[in-house]
């Protein structure tokens, strides 16, 4: 079976669903009622948004760190704090130092619940969280959407 | 019950995920060690438990799903593959607990939780 974009449209509103999440299963399924654009308007970009779903908002701030894959090891590139409602400030890589290739992202998920005082065991189910997912056209703009909770998370390529 | 069990799901058509490679490892002193090489069952499941209750210590484990592998084989081909393997990984915090963690998969998208 050969998957088009709208199709990979269909799959975002299955994903955004598992995330329990009902408006973004609504905005998902309305994006997926709208053509599909093939020419990028604007240079390719990597940006990062991490809802915390235990909370109904990321309340608090989310360390990721950034690290791509060379020969067989993931190399750090850099580590970013999440700016508001859990979002990157602004993108993490634009143009031309977005580059093709494996990216790991790391949530530090149990730093982030235990600086708002969360009760969780010790050690908790969720430490660092690794986000892998590979970027096959650096020209495309791509959305790496994360809901998380101490005991759960599902991301998807968002947009 | 307790000890460490999966289930792998393809919510791109409702069905198990059957005949998966996951890798499961243990994190010891600094470094992950691979455990074991299994495979899913037709039910998207293993036949045998991923770490039996009295193997099961408190710590770090790695749960790797080979999704790209999975979805080549089902004929899924898309040149901008997204997700390809997913590493889960997730402490034991208390042996007498059972811990479910699934995978929930498309070639877009993928989910995991503390299940039971």
């Amino acid at each position: 079976m050969k998957l088009d974009y709208t199709s990979r449209r269909t799959f975002l509103a299955t994903g955004a669903a598992l995330g329990a999440s009902a408006v973004l299963s609504q905005r998902a399924a309305a994006q997926a009622a709208q053509p599909a654009t093939s020419t990028p308007a604007v240079p390719g970009r990597l940006t990062f948004h991490g809802i915390d779903t235990w909370n109904g908002a990321t309340i608090g701030t989310l360390r990721v760190d950034i690290a791509m894959l060379d020969g067989a090891q993931y190399r750090s590139i850099k580590s970013f704090d999440t700016a508001t409602n859990g979002r990157s400030d602004g993108a993490l890589f634009e143009g031309p130092t977005f580059k093709p290739g494996r990216y790991e992202l790391t949530m530090h998920v149990a730093d982030y619940y235990a600086a708002l005082s969360t009760k969780l065991p010790s050690p908790p189910f969720l430490t660092l969280v690794p986000l892998r997912f590979n970027i096959a056209d650096a020209n495309q703009r791509y959305h790496i959407a994360v809901l998380f909770g101490p005991w759960s998370y599902a991301y998807y390529r968002g947009s | 019950m307790a000890g460490i069990t999966t289930h792998v799901l393809n919510t791109m058509t409702g069905r198990p995920g059957a005949d998966m490679r996951i890798d499961f490892s243990v994190f010891e002193g600094d470094r992950w060690r691979l455990v074991k090489s299994v495979r899913t069952n037709a039910d998207g499941r293993t036949d045998e438990m991923v770490l039996k209750p009295e193997d099961t210590k408190v710590g770090q484990y790695e749960l790797l799903f080979y999704v790209d592998e999975y979805f080549a084989k089902q004929g899924v081909t898309n040149a901008d593959s997204f997700i390809e393997k997913v590493p889960v990984r997730f402490s034991v915090f208390d042996t007498k607990q059972h811990y479910h963690v699934p995978m929930l998969a498309t070639p877009w998208s993928c989910a995991t939780y503390r299940g039971s």
